[in-house]
């Protein structure tokens, strides 16, 4: 069977010659595996013991669970596995519905109800995102330490939904920009309210899109550490610090650091996986269009 | 005259509806911005409100560690800046690593990207393999990179220097820079990745087949139809990454721990500051001075921006 | 059923001036058809859509049935609307898009079905009612669109341009089809069109729009016969009627070698007003082949087989003009040939502001 087929579509853009077919086919696994190898690496060290993660790179040995079980049952540090875990869960999950809430009146307004100067609107929440963190961790900090907020849930999702807010903002009010005007009028004409304009109409041709930029939202508010490390160093934290907290200080627990490094990534990895196409499309509507 | 005198018949006539319209036009018109509210407030108030602060403190000598109370010395934090031999090394090394990680993504991003626009045997799982490294969580990516890869004692990279007979060497420590770019280009290739990649699906293909039929080249159908095409797209991709890439913390904090050779703004303003320097007015001046150069980052990157959004008004 | 009425009703875009519908007065009668005409941009679509509620009306009122509509919203207003688009709910069923309206207004599901299932019947498009609007032809969807206004049996339809989405011949069937369905129903009908053919075609009366004014409205054989101004004189009728401002010479219009006795009204306007030129106008049909008359020499001919169209080249003074000449059957005539020609039918007369010189 030939390794290559006629793409349907648009032609490769490096030609059609067979041979180079097939050596461009065998370049594009040889980079994906390459990219892909560190990640393997440390999949295969989680399932290491520790003498053979610290010892010179190896392939074979005798595969093992005690690792995972180690880390998440190991209660001795200030944040646990399961503590970091339901606090990742609620703070993402909150913020990312409380993004979602805030960004889809703001972008259906913007986009379907435009007004005069909806691109100045647009423009003032993208700028919001060029604000570097750091020009208001301080302040931000002294407020939360005043209202007794370090070290709480409430203060990331606060921090996280306003760190999503413009990304979504801007990538909905593209989504919604797809909805044609005429459709929601002929709703209108049909008699129905807005509620149900937003909820039977527009919900259902924007689903796609709101699941890719919830799922934006939640990749990077479950991966955030600076925040989460700088208000949030003990109990109340996240696995990103969790994770980091495995390292300090045990230099030589190569192999359970490894363990807890996967069990951290896996649940946005693959929902990742899952809704790729769904990204990259939202990504090509949402950005440019 | 007499069209005057029509004019005014009209405006008496029919005065009865003028009111209420205006007033429902008025309605229709918070309406229209009551739903922006919401979001608007919140990201001022959590945004840009605490950035005020920020300005204040700047004008302070204030430490939040001694009992002296905050006294306000002007713009001498701001004066002291050029001398402050540590400022300067951060904000270089900000730079560098921006731009650095950003055009090397780009360039890795877009190659990957044509070699994944067709057909082969695997191509999902290949795309699948491609993007994880963008999923994964900073953290772990430096942790991993730091003591699986780069390591002297267990890293696999040294481990294949060794095999050809090299010797292995402390990359985090050695090329502490290097090391945090080669990071941030791992994770953010993906991500140029998809988005050129939605760029080539989105692509017109009749104009393809007719500049196929006319007879052009492969190389001369990228440079004048593909290339103009994918541009809107790469501003894009520049544009997201320079916001995200400039405020890099993590991967430094894990890599390398800060040293001073890989120790951007954002780092060192966290060191000075809440992380234990305590020195909260210094540091606020320096947070002025990124927020100053990242809005002019941002006027270049949102002219570019009105430009994507030109056409849809 | 239902009689709509525009009294002075004016819609002027935020930020805009000039009022893109302006002061428009329209009567329409109970189970009349109402075809708004116009070029692009003239505001039919704008006058459609005040009456749908879809734009506030700035000045003026519109009445449904004696009632002020003007104030309220679309769903109060129980008419139906189809889109140039159609606009078709992408993720509901034929069935469901049809039924939606029903289903807003709290109607059962099993009278719903009925009624979809009457509409759906109507209009052939029972094998249809489980599919998605995307899995359809262009014809079909059109035919949706309209089994979404019909199953609410609505006071007023509004149609914006419906058709011209479809191909000619498609487009040519469905007007006869759905003027059939508009009197079978016997409802009330406002279509808008920038087609003049369709407009002839369709309409009880025609309103010709403008830039935002009407010029005129009236059945099509009013318009035909008696175009009110130079707009509705060039707009209506196709090929277009031929156009040229000419002299008077002793009461009487002079083209070329022709000399065209005025009518008695329009000779005394003109005397009254002291005119020396005016604007004649005569349709193609109107004018034929003569041994006497106006001559000059053929730039084109047209063969449309049943029918061909001559353009004669006249000198008129100090510049030449091109006068379209319809003949019947075939013609012997051939390019750079030298005729004349003559009045054949009727006659108009145009001041050099455009109006008509025998107006009432
Ligand atoms: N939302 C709007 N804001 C400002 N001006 C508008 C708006 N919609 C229409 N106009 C202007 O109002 C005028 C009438 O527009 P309208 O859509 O009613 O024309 P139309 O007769 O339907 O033309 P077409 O045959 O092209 O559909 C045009 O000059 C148009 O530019
Ligand atoms: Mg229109």
């Amino acid at each position: 069977m030939a390794l290559f087929t006629r793409a349907p579509k648009a032609e490769p853009i490096l030609g059609q010659n067979r041979v180079i077919a097939h050596v461009l086919a065998l370049l594009t696994w040889l980079i994906g595996l390459l990219f892909f190898f560190p990640l393997f690496w440390l999949v295969l060290n989680g399932f290491k013991d520790e003498l053979d993660a610290n010892s010179s790179p190896k392939l074979f040995f005798d595969p093992t669970l005690d690792r995972f079980s180690e880390v998440t049952e190991d209660t001795t540090g200030l944040l646990s596995f399961t503590e970091a875990f339901g606090n990742s869960f609620w703070i993402v999950l909150i913020s990312t519905i409380l993004v979602m809430a805030l960004a889809i009146p703001a972008a259906y307004a913007l986009a379907i109800r435009p007004m005069r100067k909806w691109r100045d609107v647009l423009f003032f929440f993208i700028s919001t995102k060029f604000l570097p963190i750091v020009g208001a961790i301080m302040p931000l900090w002294i407020i939360a330490r005043d209202l007794d907020l370090l070290n709480t849930r409430a203060v990331l999702i606060i921090l996280y939904t306003a760190m999503n807010l413009p990304l979504a903002v801007w990538m909905l009010r593209s989504f919604f920009a797809e909805v044609p005007n005429e459709l929601i009028e002929a709703a209108q004409i049909d008699g129905c309210s807005l509620m149900g304009q937003i909820r039977q109409v527009i919900l259902p041709i924007v689903a796609p899109g709101l699941a890719a930029t919830a799922l934006l939202c939640v990749i990077f508010a479950w991966n955030e550490y600076f925040l989460a490390v700088q208000l949030n160093p003990v109990e109340g934290s996240t696995m990103p610090v969790w994770v980091a907290s495995q390292e300090s200080g045990r230099g030589n627990f190569l192999a359970k650091l490894s363990a807890a490094s996967v069990l951290a990534t896996l649940p946005v990895v693959i929902a990742g996986w899952v809704a790729q196409k769904r990204m990259i499309r939202g990504l090509a509507m949402g950005a440019i269009k | 005259m007499s069209s005057a005198i029509t004019e005014h018949r009209d405006e008496t006539e029919h005065a009865d509806h003028a009111d209420e319209v205006r007033r429902l036009e008025r309605r229709e018109g918070w309406n229209r911005r009551l739903p922006i509210l919401p979001a608007l407030i919140f990201t001022i108030v959590v945004t840009q409100i605490p950035f005020l602060f920020t300005l204040f403190y700047s004008l302070t000598d204030w430490r939040i560690d001694t009992p002296e109370p905050r006294e306000f010395i002007g713009f001498e934090n701001y004066g002291a800046l050029p001398d402050d031999k540590f400022f300067r090394d951060a904000a270089w090394v900000s730079v560098q690593m921006t731009v650095l990680a950003v055009l090397l993504s780009l360039i890795v991003g877009t190659a990957l990207a044509i070699l994944l626009d067709r057909k082969f045997f695997g191509q999902g799982f290949v795309r699948t393999l491609l993007i994880t490294p963008f999923l994964v969580m900073p953290v772990v990516a430096g942790f991993l990179w730091k003591s699986q890869m780069f390591s002297a004692t267990f890293g696999v990279l040294n481990w294949v220097l060794e095999l050809f007979g090299f010797e292995s060497i402390e990359f985090a420590t050695k090329y502490p820079l290097a090391s945090v770019v080669v990071v941030l280009v791992w994770q953010w290739s993906p991500f140029m990745m998809l988005i050129v990649l939605a760029g080539l699906q989105g692509q017109d293909t009749s104009v393809l087949e007719a500049a196929r039929v006319d007879g052009a080249t492969t190389v001369g159908i990228f440079r004048q139809i593909t290339f103009p095409q994918l541009r809107p797209y790469l501003e894009l991709g520049t544009l997201l990454g320079a916001i995200y890439l400039i405020q890099v913390y993590d991967h430094i904090d894990v890599i390398t721990g800060g040293s001073p050779d890989s120790k951007n703004l954002p780092f060192y303003i966290a060191q000075r500051s809440i992380g234990g320097g305590n020195r909260f007015g210094l540091a606020s001046s320096y947070s002025i001075v990124v927020v100053i150069a990242s809005i002019i980052i941002a006027n270049i990157g949102l002219r570019v921006l009105s430009g994507l959004l030109e056409d849809d008004s | 059923m239902a009689e709509v009425r525009y009294e002075a009703a004016s819609r002027i875009y935020p930020g805009t001036e000039i009022p893109a519908v302006n002061a428009l007065d329209l009567d329409i009668a109970d189970g009349e058809l109402l075809v708004l005409v116009g070029p692009s941009g003239s505001g039919k679509s704008t006058a459609l859509r005040m009456l749908a509620g879809l734009e506030t009306v700035n000045k003026g009122s519109i009445f449904i049935n004696d009632v002020d509509v003007t104030l309220k919203p679309p769903q109060d207003r129980d008419i139906a609307m189809v889109f140039q688009n159609y606009a078709l709910y992408p993720s509901m069923t034929v069935a469901e898009n049809m039924g939606f309206a029903l289903k807003q207004a709290g109607v059962s599901k099993e009278q719903r079905r009925a009624q979809v299932v009457e509409a759906a019947r109507i209009l052939d498009l029972e094998p249809y009612l489980d599919r998605k609007p995307k899995n359809l032809s262009g014809g079909q969807r059109q035919r949706v669109a309209m089994g979404r206004a019909i199953v609410r049996s609505p006071q007023v339809f509004l149609m914006d341009e419906p058709l011209s989405n479809l191909d000619a011949k498609l487009r040519v069937q469905t007007r006869t089809e759905l003027a059939d369905l508009q009197a079978r129903l016997g409802v009330t009908m406002v279509y808008v069109t920038h087609d003049q053919v369709e407009a002839m075609t369709m309409g009880h009366r025609v309103a010709v729009l403008k830039d935002g004014l009407l010029q005129q409205v009236d059945t099509p054989r009013e318009l035909y016969r008696r175009p009110a101004n130079l707009f509705v004189a060039g707009f209506i009728g196709s090929p277009a009627m031929n156009l040229i401002t000419v002299p008077v010479v002793d009461g009487a219009a002079q083209l070329g070698g022709l000399s065209v006795p005025l009518p008695d009204d329009v000779r005394a306007e003109v005397a009254r007003r002291g005119l020396d030129e005016i604007i004649f106008g005569a349709r193609p049909e109107h004018l034929a082949l003569a041994d006497v008359g106006a001559s000059g020499e053929v730039a084109v001919v047209e063969e449309l087989g049943s029918e061909a169209y001559i353009h004669v080249r006249v000198v008129h003074g100090q510049e030449t003009e091109d006068v379209v000449v319809r003949v019947g059957g075939e013609t012997a005539v051939k390019r750079g040939d030298q005729v004349s020609f003559g009045i054949a039918g009727a006659t108009h007369f145009f001041d050099p502001g455009g109006d008509r010189l025998d107006g009432e």
